[in-house]
């Protein structure tokens, strides 16, 4: 056991609750418009892969970016930046919340329709494949995507040309009820498991409880580790819990601000989410764990959350202070080599 | 007459054209993009609930099947969200739905509907923000509508579902909520038939969806300054009303068009092409056009509007264009 391995991980995940803390309260105090998707509830599984990441590796998000950007080392102050699209911000205030990229931590373009950056992740691996740079492709994507057509193409296409790419699905799926309510797009996928079409083409496929951060990082570094000696594709379903506040067309703070004391003393837990506090909320089962294993004690957890508080406080007043981008900057980059 | 939202019109007209004619099938997702005026469906769905189909995120599966049904008759309203989306079925749109007629000789037919909602939105950035008005009108076969108000969404709306050929129905997220007068009862409004929406002998406007309500307001701010601007509103791209933009430019000898695709091969640029052919002997001054800048749309919503077309700019391109 790697006690500074799981506390790095946990702190990236502490890290990514409070950045999409800040975040909602962005959004709620209009700093930002428009639709946006909160990474809360799946802290474990973007912290864990991106343990075992390496600089010359290519990872490839979604909509629901913001903790993969985080888990991966992108600056917490570039990333609100660019949720406020400030000149500051990762993309320069254009790709704003749907497409946090940061080509120099190896993101280099975040789509933002249903499936649209699967296919991209194995292009990561087949330059990689191409140029013998020993990195590896890693898309992140939801269940969703499987409604699409071509994350099948890509699916057989990365085992066809034997790619080196780990593709991870984050299944946040809502439960039976939800589905027949039909009132999410989600999912609608028939009875049946999404990890029943990568083995149908033969592809080595694993699932793992998604909100187990040492579960998650456990299986993904040996498959890491497998992708890079093999350059044949693997395929992971990490069965993520949906956060109560992601029921809704908009995230709503239904769990209030993360008191990571609950880890530890259970009186306050209560109320109607009191089972989420209990047993699904990634974080507190993470310090959980961490206390029960030894690996750290109460202050070390909270001396951690105080830590990553600040940093976020600071990434607040970094982002907000940051100017609007001048209006001639839209003509930048429409094609290269202008300027 | 009662007054109506965007959102509220179309539906009415959906429901009433359900009502009418049990081929119609309505496939239930982000419907018409209405968001939060869900409830004006909730009818729809208790009253036509066999005909009704919830998707999955598969906008390619879905054109393709509808426009399959329709070669039996089935006349399926296909609501894509945001305009973006539809490229992910543009095969299917331009290749199966816009071509099955002319490829069978005229023995199959598509009446289908793809809604879609176009434009700047409000933070939609590059992938939610699309005007896809101009592409589609390079593609044979098919019939593009894009109302400005309620009551022409509402006529309009029936008209494509009446329509015996594949229809893009092009509406924008800033109308939905808008409300003004709806005839009572029902109606339908011809494809092809432009609308004068505002009428003055100085210049023409011709825009269609928001920049009508842009060129409206305009109008006004022009009005005082002594500009008195025509506004014909177009309502269908295809079929295109010709003679109502070459009669307002005889009436005024100066052409504005907006339009909120980028400027190369745009609405725009197609109108002020066939008024160049048509009647460039009405023309006093050469005309203009006022498009989204041709650069990509940024998430932050200051850059967003001034990539767009808006009020400020019909105004100041109107009085250059008069002085």
């Amino acid at each position: 056991m790697d006690k500074g391995r799981l506390l790095d991980i946990f702190r990236h995940m502490m890290l990514i609750r409070r950045f999409e803390e800040a975040v909602y309260d962005f959004h709620e105090q209009k700093l930002f418009g428009g639709h946006y998707h909160l990474y809360i509830g799946q802290e474990a599984t973007g912290a864990a892969v991106m343990a075992s990441l390496r600089g010359e590796d290519r990872i490839f998000s979604t909509h629901r970016n913001h903790g993969h950007l985080i888990a991966r080392g992108v600056d917490p102050k570039n990333a609100l930046a660019e949720i406020l699209n400030r000149a500051d911000g990762t993309n320069g205030g254009r790709g704003g919340t749907f497409h946090l990229a940061d080509a120099s931590a190896g993101m280099p373009h975040t789509s933002a329709l249903v499936g649209g950056s699967v296919p991209l992740a194995a292009g990561a691996g087949f330059a990689a494949k191409l140029q013998k740079s020993g990195g590896i492709g890693v898309s992140m994507f939801g269940d969703g995507c499987f409604e699409e057509g071509v994350v099948f193409e890509t699916l057989n296409l990365a085992r066809m040309w034997a790619l080196p790419v780990i593709f991870v699905c984050e299944n946040n799926t809502p439960g039976a009820v939800l589905k027949s309510a039909g009132g999410n797009n989600t999912s609608n996928l028939p009875e049946g498991r999404v990890i029943q079409i990568p083995e149908a083409l033969g592809m080595e496929c694993h699932e793992v409880d998604g909100g187990d951060a040492e579960a998650v990082d456990s299986l993904f570094a040996d498959c890491a580790t497998r992708v890079r000696e093999t350059g044949q594709p693997i395929f992971i379903e990490a069965l993520t819990e949906r956060w109560p506040g992601n029921y809704f067309s908009f995230p709503s703070r239904v769990t209030g601000i993360t008191q990571v004391s609950m880890a530890w003393d259970g009186s306050s837990i209560a109320g109607e989410y009191e089972d989420w506090f209990r047993n699904h909320d990634p974080v507190l089962r993470f310090a959980r764990q961490l206390l029960d294993r030894g690996v750290a004690n109460s202050g070390d957890v909270a001396g951690i959350d105080v830590e990553v508080t600040e940093t976020i406080e600071a990434a607040k007043e970094f982002a907000l202070s940051s100017p609007v981008p001048g209006t001639d900057s839209v003509y930048a980059h429409v094609l290269a080599g202008e300027g | 007459m009662a007054v109506m939202t965007h959102a509220e019109a179309l539906v009415e007209a959906i429901r009433e054209c359900m009502d009418e004619d049990p081929n119609v099938a309505l496939v239930w997702g982000s419907l018409m993009g209405v968001g939060g005026n869900n409830e004006h469906v909730d009818h729809i769905k208790a009253d036509f609930a066999d005909r009704i189909f919830h998707p999955p995120i598969s906008e390619a599966a879905i054109a393709a099947v509808a426009t399959g049904a329709a070669m039996d008759g089935v006349r399926t309203i296909f609501p894509m969200g945001t305009a973006s989306f539809m490229f992910r079925a543009w095969d299917q749109i331009i290749h199966e739905a816009g071509a099955a007629h002319y490829m069978s000789n005229g023995a199959v037919s598509i009446p289908v509907v793809f809604h879609v909602v176009h434009g700047l939105r409000g933070g939609g950035s590059v992938q939610h923000s699309q005007s896809p008005q101009s592409m589609l009108w390079n593609a044979p076969g098919i019939e593009i509508a894009m109302p400005s108000c309620p009551a022409d969404a509402k006529g309009l709306m029936r008209t494509a579902i009446k329509s015996n050929n594949p229809t893009v129905f092009i509406d924008h997220q800033k109308l939905n909520k808008r409300s003004s007068e709806v005839p009572d009862g029902s109606y339908d409004i011809p494809f092809g038939v432009a609308d004068i929406k505002r009428e003055g002998g100085d210049v023409t406007i011709v825009a269609a969806s928001l920049q009508v309500v842009h060129a409206l307001e305009a109008a006004e701010t022009l009005s005082t300054g002594g500009i008195e601007v025509e506004i014909v509103d177009l309502r269908s791209l295809v079929p295109l009303d010709e003679e109502a933009i070459l009669a307002s430019v005889g009436k005024t000898g100066r052409l504005l068009v907006v339009d909120e695709a980028p400027p190369r091969c745009s609405v725009a640029s197609e109108v002020i092409a066939t008024v160049a052919e048509k009647g460039m002997d009405l023309l006093k001054t050469p005309p203009v056009r006022v498009n989204r800048l041709p650069v990509h749309v940024p998430a932050n919503v200051v850059l967003e509007d001034y990539v767009g077309p808006n009020t400020d700019r019909i105004i100041e391109a109107a009085k250059l264009l008069c002085h």
